[in-house]
């Protein structure tokens, strides 16, 4: 046997993916533990029994590994992370702490903006004691203004050791454009304190300008000891059992590394969980031929959306994480606070659904756990979408009783409607909340939504998704096979990558060209780039044929804004300068209309990046599921709260390749209600994914 | 009809969500297109959308004081039938005779047709760095007109029927000394009312012209219910406030923004008739940046979880005749209205209606003291590092001090609130960008104002030129002897500006000793080369309740953050350290002695005591009690302060500073006077007014007591206050 396995490790549930020889694939679930490892041990050992193998065998068997954990995110989060200190440039000691004022206001949702009260939430990722300024300046052109004082930043360095520092992050004035300062801080750093675990800004995030620099270089040398230890003892616990090859770590931009690359800079893995999502939706439309995806993900507490256009996920270089901005390159997955936790409330004759949640605990009020706000889980139950003696494959019973009566004293009473109108209403009010980011995350940006498959993943998501689908214009959309473990899938058919930026500032004025001087400086940056690139992927995969794609940021001269244009030729000249603005300008009237490009404002190059993928070989997959047969039938509303649709229920754990039902109809699987709505046909593929379209 | 009002319900909230989110994705265009950084990072310019009339229905969360600009404007094109509005037209517009703040502020706006008919209006506003006048900036300390001070553009059809009118556009850019900058900026104009234009399409094509139209006015209604169910909340009465300015760019003189709160029901009314003549400089506003003063203070005070629109102003009536500082009549100078009139005007009437929230039990916890009381200029212009013409308008100085909370210390360098989403730039970014080279940004210790909450502390940065050799500066504010930053309670103003030049104290890059200047409120244009240093603090924000109720492991750990100095914290705070930790007893010995000093011989007499329990409080330190006598204000202590109305000032014991210890860091106009009162019997700080010196400040809040004893109003079971009664 061989098998390739993802897995993801979430707040609640750790999911694992297991593809066999064969193609079948299975998925499984457990509670995650306060150490993380417990959970992964426990799924692995569950796949193990259901192959009827020992865990020792079983992960003897495995060909490859992937993983994807948020142990980070909460670490840096509930401030469990390692104690950490800054070396910085005198003067400037209260970076984070002013945080460009963004602190202020991160974390925040949209309807919180507004209240002075709820600002300044987030504490800095390292208190104040723990930021030393040392004498040393270097200047915008890497000239050195202030040498170092090495003498003072060894004594500090000392006074750190003795308070029991576990980890220091570099980050100093412009050491993006000279290094030096910085690297001598390093080896002062490792000569006083050799245990203790050392960040470099220039590394780690570098980009010009300090906060996102330093809270990045900050958050990656408070994960390095802590995620250093989790990975290498996951990885020893599966190999002690008799895993030849190495756990395959998810990053934020979406390839897999090996932990041995990732060690040095856990901050790039800080964002695993929603990538792996895109990721795993990427590589289903891969397998299936789609290339532009709007991939959504519906939990208990948020709607997360991914875009994939041309088979790529569509990035982003910063993140704002608990008041820090993280600069780490990202698959761009934006969020609202609309799930099936969201609350509906009714005041002043108006319902509101959300950003509020009633998360796991209480929970909506069917989950009869003393929850007695209404949700959007308690309206599903209302119209008949949910089944309350099959949720969670029938491992929880919901109290159909207690959600109406929760709709009906706070919704449906005080505006005058029926149960059944206010539970519609509630589904309508938060669909079309859902409707608007998918908008946004498309049209503002200049596509269009009826170019794309909507892709329904998470436990909501394929409950809603006709409704989404149908508000884009869309015929249909995909329920993937692995739906309920989206992110674990696509941990486990996620290819290598690497990325790497490098600053490269070149300023052309109107009406002029960039002189060889400043081809020259964007140039070496590229090779700079590059070679980072190549010898990551060397590291992770001794002869490995890697792919190296390099782009440019670039904007409008005085813009704050940049965009990313790919570079098509290997060697920076003035043709490739040329072609590159041409095709920056393409973009951006693409982007903000014909005539938006002002070109007589001249250009800004900011920074370049090398981005490097090689090939895994991708699990082979089939389904061998089930004929599909209606069980039973049910009441289910639709578009009219006042005529619900006798509806077919369908039970299943897999559909057999080529089954169909038409709608309305209800799909059940452990975990999830696919509904098909009247008109519509689902049609099951040979990987077990389910097409919603147009009924022939 | 219970089909059509369900209908209805989840129509219009899905409508409203879908017009929020059109607000949002103006912004989101325009910060994307523009060059200005005062847009990218600042956060200086507006989106929304308008109902035919020009109020506005949605807005974006960015400088909420240009709220009703562009609707002035709008109400302007209608009542000139002149202005032939067609379908695709744009207008563009900065005059502050018409709607605008100042000239910077350039808006424009674009009717959105349907049918033939016009349903709404989308309008966009941002600063300008430069729009002429005869200063760089068009910030012009010596202007005496509105003539010296750059073009204005009344109302212009810039785009006709779709097409943009170049020749006019040409003849805008024309009058700027930074026309690139400006051409960008109009483009991302353009480009958002078009957004807007589209998305509000698609919305009729889906729901209807009768749907979308309603919901956009149903959100005004909406937004005007629940403030005018906020307002019943609090207590009627009337508070009394002021705040100053110093400098009008031609003399240090010193004006008054004066405002009188009448609330009642749901209701209020704010008169600023108190205030202080017209000046013959530049800090001036006119009517519509009293307006927007009045919209800033009221959306970020009291809608906090209300949708900001024109609903929620629709319950507040301003008065004030025409020549105020705030109302300032053609052709007054107004170039710097919004960081001089207009931000005291929103000082002093946040001030006003945070006293309001200070005496409801259900918001006291929210009552704040003023954040950012002033926003230091500093402009910078000449040929930058890069041989271009440029020009400078820095951002740090909205890095001051948050106001204390009634519950929690304010924000070190917490920003204004009234533009919730500013930010500064990178210090790396703007040496890039400009020819600066810092020296520090840092937070400014000793600047938060003292109190049981202490105001956030400051920012304060040290900067000189990199890569030129000189350029010119406009250095100005207010505030620098004026504590705009006032606390509630008793808690202190927060510091003042300081800002200094040092000749010839920096070379290459290392400081040496120079001639240091410190400069008064406004020094104006300057030479400025590569051998100064400009270095300046802000101001801190507000505190909140006596410095000497601070709770002792708070001021170590102001200490150790190094936010407060160990002899502030002794001589402010009454805090003594013993090898470096707070000693408690003699810090308690201490504040017992201080707290005896305010007052020398304590009042013992029975008589002016009254303990029954508080059926309501005023905020920090006064409560309301009954007994047979009447209705009585009294301190903590139960020393009777006032009787029969809430006028305490009387029974208290006051001390007036001319210029407070220098600890407080708050340096004092010659006209100005600071007035402590402290309760006679304990020596516990109630209220510190800032005042001109030849008055005798007002009692600032006046309740209405027949209405609150009526329904006697609890306070909350967790306040350990009632414990010392």
């Amino acid at each position: 046997m061989q098998f390739f396995v993802g897995s993801d490790v979430g707040g609640t549930f750790t999911d694992l993916w297991v593809a066999a020889d064969g193609g079948a694939t299975r998925v499984f679930k457990t509670p995650t533990t306060p150490d993380v490892l417990g959970g992964v041990i426990e799924a692995v050992g569950l796949a193990a029994r259901s192959f009827d193998l020992s865990f020792e065998r079983f992960c003897a068997e495995i060909e490859r590994f992937g993983h994807g954990t948020t142990v980070g995110l909460n670490a840096l989060l509930t401030g469990n992370a390692a104690k950490t200190a800054i070396l910085t440039t005198h003067g400037f000691g209260d970076t984070l702490e002013i945080g460009r004022l963004r602190r202020q206001t991160s974390g925040l949702n949209e309807s919180e903006f507004t209240d002075p009260y709820l600002r300044n939430r987030n504490p800095p990722l390292v208190p104040r004691h723990l930021v030393i300024e040392i004498d040393e300046r270097i200047d915008v052109n890497g000239r050195i203004v202030t040498p170092l004082d090495q003498a003072q930043a060894r004594a500090a360095l000392r006074g750190l050791a003795a308070d029991g520092v576990e980890a220091i992050a570099i980050c100093t004035l412009w050491a993006t454009r000279n290094p030096a300062h910085e690297n001598r801080l390093r080896e002062l750093a490792r000569e006083e304190l050799p245990q203790a675990f050392v960040s470099v800004s220039h590394e780690i995030s570098p980009a010009v300008g300090e906060y996102a620099r330093m809270s990045t270089t900050a958050a990656n040398a408070a994960l390095g000891p802590l995620a250093g230890r989790y990975l290498a003892s996951l990885e020893r616990r599966l190999q002690d059992a008799g895993m030849r090859v190495p756990v395959m770590m998810m990053t934020c931009a979406g390839g897999v590394l090996p932990t041995s690359v990732l060690s040095d800079r856990p901050a790039y893995a800080l964002f695993s969980g929603p990538a792996g999502g895109v990721i795993g939706s990427q590589a289903t439309g891969a397998q299936i031929g789609l290339k532009n995806i709007l991939t959504t993900d519906i939990g208990g507490t948020s709607f997360d959306v991914g875009v994939v256009v041309a088979g790529k996920p569509i990035m982003r270089s910063e993140i704002a994480l608990a008041g820090a901005d993280i600069r780490v390159l990202s698959i761009d997955v934006d969020s609202i606070g609309a799930g099936g936790g969201s609350i509906a409330s009714a005041a002043f004759g108006e319902l509101r659904v959300g950003p509020k949640s009633a998360g796991a605990n209480p929970g909506p009020a069917c989950y009869g756990r003393g929850g007695s706000e209404p949700t959007a889980t308690d309206a599903d139950l209302v119209l008949g979408v949910l089944d309350p003696d099959n949720f969670l494959g029938g491992r929880m019973k919901l109290d159909l009783g207690a959600a109406r009566r929760a709709i009906e004293t706070r919704i449906a009473r005080p505006l005058g409607m029926s149960v059944v109108e206010a539970a519609w209403g509630i589904r309508q009010v938060l669909d079309s909340r859902m409707a608007d980011l998918l908008r946004r995350m498309t049209i503002e940006r200049g596509y269009d939504p009826r170019d794309f498959t909507l892709f329904a993943n998470g436990g909501a998501g394929p409950s809603h998704a006709w409704v989404l689908s149908a508000e884009l214009g869309l015929d249909g959309f995909v329920v993937p096979a692995a739906a309920t473990a989206e992110s674990a899938y696509g941990t486990g058919n996620a290819d290598l990558g690497f990325t790497a930026d490098r600053p490269a500032y070149v300023r052309v004025g109107v009406q002029t060209m960039p002189t060889a001087a400043q081809l020259g400086l964007v140039a070496a940056a590229l090779q700079a780039a590059s070679n980072e690139v190549a010898a990551n992927l060397e590291r992770a995969a001794p002869g490995v044929r890697a792919r190296i794609e390099c782009s440019l940021a670039i904007r409008f001269r005085g813009q704050a804004h940049h965009l990313d244009v790919p570079l098509e030729s290997d060697v920076f000249d003035l043709t490739a300068f040329q072609a590159a603005t041409r095709h920056f300008e393409q973009q951006y009237e693409t982007l903000f209309g014909r005539g938006a490009a002002f070109t007589k404002a001249g250009y800004e190059i900011i920074s370049v990046r090398a981005v490097g993928t090689a090939a895994l070989p991708p699990p082979a997959q089939t389904a061998k599921g089930d004929k599909l047969v209606a069980a039973k039938s049910r009441p289910v509303v639709f578009d009219d709260p006042h005529a619900p649709l006798d509806t077919a229920i369908y039970l299943t754990m897999r559909p057999q390749a080529g089954a169909t039902v038409d709608g309305p109809a209800i799909i059940e699987f452990p975990g999830q209600s696919v509904v098909v709505p009247p008109a519509r046909r689902a049609t099951a593929d040979e990987f077990g994914n389910l097409h919603i379209g147009r009924r022939p | 009809m219970s089909d059509d009002r369900a209908r209805d319900a989840v129509t219009f909230e899905v409508v409203r969500n879908r017009i929020v989110a059109i607000a949002e994705d103006m912004r989101i265009a325009l910060q994307s297109v523009s060059g200005s950084p005062t847009v990218t990072e600042a956060s200086d310019f507006f989106t929304g959308l308008f109902l035919p009339d020009g109020a506005v229905a949605s807005m974006g969360f960015q400088v909420s004081f240009q709220a009703p600009v562009c609707g002035t404007v709008i109400r302007h094109i209608n009542s000139k039938p002149s202005l032939a509005v067609r379908e695709d037209d744009m207008f563009i517009g900065n005059d502050p005779y018409i709607g605008a703040l100042h000239q910077n502020d350039v808006q424009m706006i674009g009717p959105i047709h349907a049918g033939g008919t016009i349903i709404a209006w989308a309008g966009v506003q941002a600063h300008q760095t430069d729009v002429g006048g005869m200063d760089f900036a068009s910030w012009c300390p010596k202007a005496r007109d509105v003539y010296q001070e750059g073009m204005r553009i009344p109302c212009v059809k810039l785009v006709d029927r779709g097409e943009t009118r170049e020749d006019v556009l040409e003849m805008i850019l024309t009058a700027s000394r930074l026309p690139d900058a400006l051409g960008l900026d109009i483009r991302a104009f353009i480009a958002t009312v078009n957004v807007a234009r589209r998305r509000i399409a698609d919305l009729v094509a889906r729901y209807g012209v009768a749907t979308v139209t309603g919901t956009m006015a149903r959100m005004i209604e909406s937004s005007e219910t629940r403030m005018r169910a906020r307002l019943r909340e609090l207590p009627d009465g009337e508070i009394h406030v002021a705040d100053f300015l110093e400098h009008d760019g031609h003399a240090n003189r010193l004006y008054k923004i004066d405002v009188k709160l009448t609330k009642r029901g749901d209701k209020a009314t704010l008169d600023f008739s108190g205030s202080s003549p017209q000046a013959p400089g530049f800090v001036n506003c006119t009517r519509a940046g009293l307006a927007g003063a009045v919209c800033g203070s009221v959306l970020t005070t009291l809608a906090h979880d209300i949708l900001w629109n024109q609903g929620a102003l629709a319950p507040f009536e301003i008065v004030a005749p025409d020549g105020l500082i705030c109302t300032a009549k053609f052709p007054a100078p107004v170039g710097s209205a919004t960081v001089e009139a207009v931000w005291v005007t929103a000082n002093a009437t946040m001030s006003a209606l945070n006293r309001l929230l200070a005496a409801s039990a259900k918001y006291r916890h929210r009552a704040q003291g003023i954040s950012d009381g002033c926003m230091a200029t500093f402009n910078l212009g000449g040929v930058n590092q890069y041989g271009e013409p440029f020009g400078l308008h820095l951002m740090d100085p909205i890095a001051g001090g948050g106001g204390a909370f009634a519950s929690k210390d304010g924000s070190d360098a917490g920003g204004p609130i009234t533009s919730p989403v500013s930010a500064i730039a990178d210090v790396e970014r703007n040496e890039q960008a400009a020819p600066l080279f810092y020296l520090y940004r840092r937070l400014a210790r000793d600047t938060g104002g003292a109190g049981r909450f202490r105001g956030g502390v400051s920012g304060e940065v040290a900067l000189t030129l990199g890569g030129i050799d000189r350029a010119e500066a406009l250095i100005m504010t207010h505030g620098a002897e004026a504590p705009n930053s006032t606390g509630l309670s008793g808690g202190w103003p927060g510091a003042t500006v300081r800002q200094a030049l040092g000749r010839g104290a920096i070379e290459n890059g290392r400081p040496r000793a120079g001639a240091w200047e410190t400069f008064g409120p406004k020094p104006g244009l300057i030479p400025m080369t590569n051998r100064d240093i400009f270095a300046v603090t802000w101001q801190g924000g507000g505190g909140w309740g006596d410095p000497l109720d601070r709770d002792l492991d708070a001021v170590a750990r102001d200490i150790a953050a190094g936010l407060v100095s160990p002899e502030a914290a002794r001589s402010i705070y009454g805090a003594i350290l013993a090898n470096g930790r707070i000693d408690a007893a003699a810090s308690e010995a201490r504040r017992q002695n201080l707290r005896r000093e305010r007052v020398g011989t304590p009042v013992v007499d029975a008589t002016r005591f009254c303990r029954s329990t508080p059926f309501a409080a005023l905020g920090e330190a006064l409560f309301l009690v009954r007994d047979a006598r009447g209705i009585h204000v009294v301190s903590k202590a139960g020393c009777i302060l006032a009787t029969g109305d809430t006028r305490w000032r009387r029974g208290a014991n006051a001390r007036t500073f001319d210029q407070p210890p220098p600890e407080y860091r708050i340096t004092l106009h010659p006209e100005l006077a600071l007035t402590a009162y402290y309760c006679p019997a304990t020596g516990t700080l109630l209220a510190i007014d800032v005042h001109r010196c030849d008055e005798i400040p007002d009692d600032d809040v006046v309740l209405d007591l027949t209405a609150l004893a009526g329904e006697v109003v609890a306070l909350p079971k967790d306040d350990k206050r009632m414990a010392v009664v």
